[in-house]
């Protein structure tokens, strides 16, 4: 008869998804993400969508634990629920968004029971276009392209290299499907099923997923150790 | 008003559907000294008449800063203007750390109206005798509101409060129609004129009032002493005719821009004349 001794509080995440990789564009933001939810080492649920609109100004993708995720989009329904309610012609943008999240997040990483996720939160609201992240453990920040997780090592040095202020949404799309395909060939918690999403003045759009092309017949694949000495 | 056998406490009706104890508390904003706000687009301007008890004591403070954006100005009790000033600012504060983002006015004014109906609502409590004249700044633009002790709040162009406010009133109504156009020198000189209608006959001078401005690009801060001096004679309104037109005092706005409310309305002693005009202990 074990009455509950200790408190329950997150440890580790069981079910994963992968990076998030967002960019400011011409006309708004633009956000993609993987459809992949990982169970430890196996790719277990392949449909999960991680990129959400929030209320008529933002868009949020998350990473990490996907039960932290649902959580979080219940307290962000609630609070865009209450911000309608005032119906008084003002409302929530993505940087207070944003803010409110660096709040909820940070409070829990200081309780010792975080929300085990690192998000992405973009938006636009008149005119000023607005993107940032927020890490588990509190870390926030703004910039004109960001990622998540893996993201952060395979996305952002393309994205420094080939990001402009001027982006057309063609533009912007492929700058993103090509960061998704190399996180694709190295994330190993990859799936190759992709979101993308953007958000402009107008209002957020998440459009049907899609699957990018690969290429497996580089020669260097097909005998991957003639010449590597030591190996085995 | 006179005694009844309903108007004990806040929780007794009178058969006629009023609650006595709340129109009591209103009356205690009559018997405060004015305060007048107006607004156009992009300001709103709030003027009190300053009245210190005897010649050696300092002004009531009746104008409090919120927030860069919100400000208030009191008539009434003003003990209980000042602990709902300190309830303002701990509600802007703490929504500014958690959106890092201005509490829309609106909002503020909701809540506060829903703070002083819980005071009507309970035996142990009683209604505060404080009325506000909130003015701030929000996405939707300028805005001005008047927060009663029964719980209501009303936006409004312009409006005057306290005693002897109906004079002021009356210019107001007259005018209130251009205010929406209106500059911000214009808006301060109307302003004053209505703080003399108040005053009905005494000399305005800048030690008897205090103004205070915010708007697009300005927080909200109290003008000093020797600005407001400086405008009163600018536009020549110690005088009955309106004769000067506004000019303009870009240069003393300037330096009033960045004033704060430190010093603005304690230096005054030692100005009055006329004397006192309202009775009771709590007047302000």
């Amino acid at each position: 008869m074990d009455t509950v001794t200790e408190s329950q509080r997150t440890l580790y995440p069981y079910v994963t998804g992968s990076s998030v990789v967002a960019i400011k564009y011409k006309d708004g933001i633009l956000m993609a993400a993987d459809m992949g939810g990982s169970y430890g080492s196996t790719l277990r649920y392949k449909s999960v969508e991680r990129l959400k609109p929030i209320g008529k100004h933002s868009l949020l993708g998350a990473s990490g634990e996907i039960s932290d995720f649902q959580e979080i989009m219940r307290y962000l329904d609630e609070l865009i629920l209450i911000d309608n309610m005032w119906d008084d012609g003002n409302s929530l943008g993505p940087k207070e968004v944003h803010n409110y999240l660096t709040r909820v997040m940070y409070n829990r990483r200081n309780k010792f029971n975080p929300l085990w996720n690192s998000l992405v939160l973009g938006g636009v609201k008149k005119g000023q276009k607005y993107l940032g992240t927020v890490s588990m453990i509190g870390v926030n920040y703004e910039d004109n392209h960001v990622a998540t997780g893996l993201g952060n090592h395979l996305a952002r040095p393309i994205l420094r290299d080939e990001w402009n202020e001027n982006l057309t949404f063609e533009e912007g799309v492929k700058l993103l499907e090509k960061c998704m395909r190399v996180l694709l060939y190295r994330d190993r918690s990859a799936v190759n099923k992709i979101q993308i999403s953007k958000i402009t003045e107008e209002g957020a759009t998440v459009y049907p997923p899609f699957s990018l092309k690969t290429y497996w017949e580089f020669s260097a694949f097909k005998n991957p150790t003639v010449g590597a000495e030591g190996s085995w | 008003m006179f005694r009844n056998q309903y108007d004990t406490d806040v929780t007794t009706w009178s058969p006629a559907g009023r609650l006595f104890q709340v129109e009591y508390a209103m009356e205690a904003v009559k018997q405060g000294s004015a305060a007048i706000g107006l607004r156009s687009k992009t300001h709103v301007v709030l003027a009190c008449v300053n009245k210190a008890n005897s010649e050696l004591s300092s002004h009531q403070k009746k104008i409090f800063k919120v927030d860069d954006h919100i400000g208030v100005a009191i008539a009434g009790l003003t003990a209980d203007g000042r602990v709902l000033s300190r309830y303002m600012r701990s509600e802007c504060i703490n929504y500014n750390y958690t959106y890092e983002s201005p509490l829309p006015v609106g909002r503020l004014v909701v809540q506060l109206a829903d703070k002083a109906q819980v005071c009507t609502q309970r035996s142990w409590k009683r209604p505060y005798g404080v009325g506000l004249l909130v003015a701030g700044l929000d996405e939707s633009g300028a805005h001005l509101y008047y927060n009663c002790p029964s719980g209501n709040y009303f936006e409004y162009q312009a409006f005057a409060i306290g005693s002897r406010s109906q004079a002021a009133k009356t210019y107001l109504e007259r005018k209130f129609n251009n205010f929406t156009a209106s500059s911000r020198e214009d808006l301060i000189k109307d302003a004053l004129i209505a703080t003399r209608e108040s005053l009905q006959g005494e000399k305005l001078r800048s030690s008897v009032c205090t103004i205070a401005v915010v708007g697009v690009g300005e927080p909200f801060h109290i003008l000093d002493q020797e600005t407001v001096q400086q405008l009163i004679d600018t536009f020549e309104i110690v005088r009955e005719e309106e004769t000067a037109p506004a000019e303009p005092e870009a240069a003393a706005e300037q330096d009033a821009a960045t004033d704060q409310a430190s010093g603005a309305d304690q230096g005054g002693a030692g100005n009055q004349g006329g004397a006192d005009q309202g009775g009771s202990p709590m007047d302000i």
